[in-house]
């Protein structure tokens, strides 16, 4: 574990928790940075949405094997388990036989990933939802790199919540559901930017990140623009 | 003031039967809840002998949530336009107040995009924010009141409210339910604005919840990405895109989420002007 990597890493989380944070933003950098700090080949936060489906919030790729294994996973998997226990889940050794998720299994051997590990995002009594790490390798996580993603989920977490003291279960929810609209608005200018540009979706999502951090706006404010622009145009930076 | 306009064609007794065969496969399709409570909206429609409205979403939102009564208001934007259905006399004028008043939790659910759940309209934040509402709401017999929109993303359709005599907290499963309606109603309401008028259309188009598995709810985000390309192909604004996307998986009876994973790896396109009758 690189010491100056980890420290950077929560560091750089912590500065972008300003006062009306983009919590989608703040999600996806935590997906990048989860990633590339335990070595694994890919990241993704999902959160639980009261219609009864786990729901991706962010994931550190767009790649269409990886969504697929999310999706699989609101009937079976890792995740999901983590979700019912709220116990951190760890799937090993996937290309093998005597698979507990079998259909899981399987779509991750060919997504090219050989082990996953969920770890619960908690709030007091209630799981949010879950972090999930998946490795190109068979091998799990080591203790101590499941303790640095337990606090990355726990950061996911106070992220999500957003105002500091969520008194009322109610805030939880209109939070929760305000985050996945937002999503869904990002991926919708993502598709926008993308048929315009030509880029493909991964980095038409770098296009309007790194717009919003240029400009010093919401990553949703500059998706909804692209969405309401004749054009598809990226936000001026605002004045004052 | 209840939606739906039963046209000729949602009386005819083999397009209702053949729209109720659509919606029990899709339920078992998709298994879960949001299957089980678009059921109850179709079958509701269907024993009526008339295409599902945004009133029959109202009804079975009453029984699925517990509560008291429920509205749904239209919007083209961020404020509510005028009340579309209601189940009462008092959710009517709770629906009316908000316009009225220019304030209340179906305003803040359009501008935010995200519920309100007010759990006790006789508390001080309710009376912080809303205090002409929550004041004349209370009066008017409600003690709590919950709002979500109805939009995907970027689309905006307008807002249903729930309201209950007694205040308190909506339960989890109720919670889920009413935000399985919100979609139900937000897919009518699109598809209502883009077929006013027009029947044939509306036949070709599919009723939205008789004929599609919910998947809103299963919601993938290549949906929202294919959404987002069809506005730049349609030269659409992103509701049209949303409602020609859903209109194409139902006329090529495909799922919606095959269709969009066609059109994010460009393996499909749809183009303007599908009827050759003055373009989308």
């Amino acid at each position: 574990m690189d010491a100056d990597l980890l420290s950077d890493t929560f560091v750089a989380l912590a500065d972008t928790m300003v006062d009306d944070f983009d919590v989608i933003d703040f999600l996806h950098m935590l997906t990048d940075r989860s990633a590339r700090l335990l070595s694994v080949s890919a990241a993704g936060v999902v959160l639980a949405d009261p219609r009864g489906q786990l729901r991706v919030a962010a994931a550190s790729s767009d790649e269409a094997g990886l969504i697929e294994l999310f999706q699989i996973q609101n009937d079976q998997g890792p995740c999901l388990d983590c979700f019912r226990t709220g116990q951190p889940v760890t799937a090993a050794g996937l290309d093998g036989p005597g698979q507990r998720w079998p259909r899981f299994a399987a779509a991750a051997t060919l997504a090219g990933f050989g082990a996953v590990n969920a770890l619960p995002m908690r709030l007091r009594d209630q799981v949010i939802g879950a972090l999930n790490l998946f490795s190109a390798g068979t091998a799990p996580l080591g203790p101590s790199e499941l303790r640095i993603g337990q606090a990355l989920a726990d950061v996911a977490t106070i992220g999500l919540l957003q105002e500091r003291n969520v008194r009322r279960a109610e805030t939880l929810a209109e939070q929760l559901q305000m985050a996945l609209n937002s999503r869904v608005v990002i991926e919708q200018a993502k598709g926008r930017l993308a048929e315009r540009t030509g880029l493909d979706m991964n980095q038409a999502f770098t296009l309007l990140r790194d717009h919003a951090r240029n400009t010093n706006q919401r990553l949703t404010d500059v998706a909804r623009h692209v969405i309401d622009s004749p054009t598809a145009d990226l936000p001026p930076r605002p004045r004052g | 003031m209840a939606a739906g306009r039963p046209g000729a064609a949602s009386r005819n007794p083999v397009l209702v039967a053949a729209v109720t065969a659509r919606a029990r496969r899709a339920a078992r399709m998709t298994a879960g809840r949001p299957a089980v409570v678009w059921g109850l909206v179709a079958g509701r429609a269907a024993a009526a002998g008339r295409r599902a409205s945004v009133a029959d979403v109202c009804t079975v939102a009453v029984g699925c949530a517990q509560v008291s009564g429920a509205w749904v208001t239209v919007s083209g934007g961020r404020r509510p336009d005028f009340v579309m259905s209601v189940t009462g006399p008092v959710s009517e004028q709770l629906a009316e107040l908000q316009l009225t008043l220019g304030e209340g939790p179906c305003h803040d659910v359009l501008a935010t995009a995200a519920p309100v759940l007010a759990a006790d309209l006789g508390d001080e934040d309710s009376g912080r924010r809303w205090p002409g509402f929550a004041a004349s709401a209370g009066l008017l017999g409600a003690g709590a009141v919950f709002a979500f929109p109805l939009s995907v993303g970027a689309i905006r359709a307008g807002a249903i409210g729930l309201y209950r005599a007694s205040p308190g907290p909506l339960p989890r499963a109720s919670l889920g339910d009413a935000l399985i309606l919100a979609d139900a109603a937000t897919l009518l309401l699109l598809d209502g604005l883009r077929h006013d008028g027009d029947g044939a259309a509306a036949a070709a188009g599919g009723p939205a919840v008789d004929g599609q598995s919910p998947d809103l709810a299963l919601h993938r985000a290549e949906i929202d990405q294919a959404t987002g390309m069809l506005t730049m192909q349609l030269g659409t604004g992103i509701a049209e895109a949303f409602a020609r996307l859903r209109a194409y998986a139902y006329t090529s009876d495909r799922r919606l989420a095959d269709v969009a994973r066609d059109i994010v790896a460009r393996r499909l396109r749809l183009h303007r002007d599908p009827g050759g009758n003055g373009g989308p």
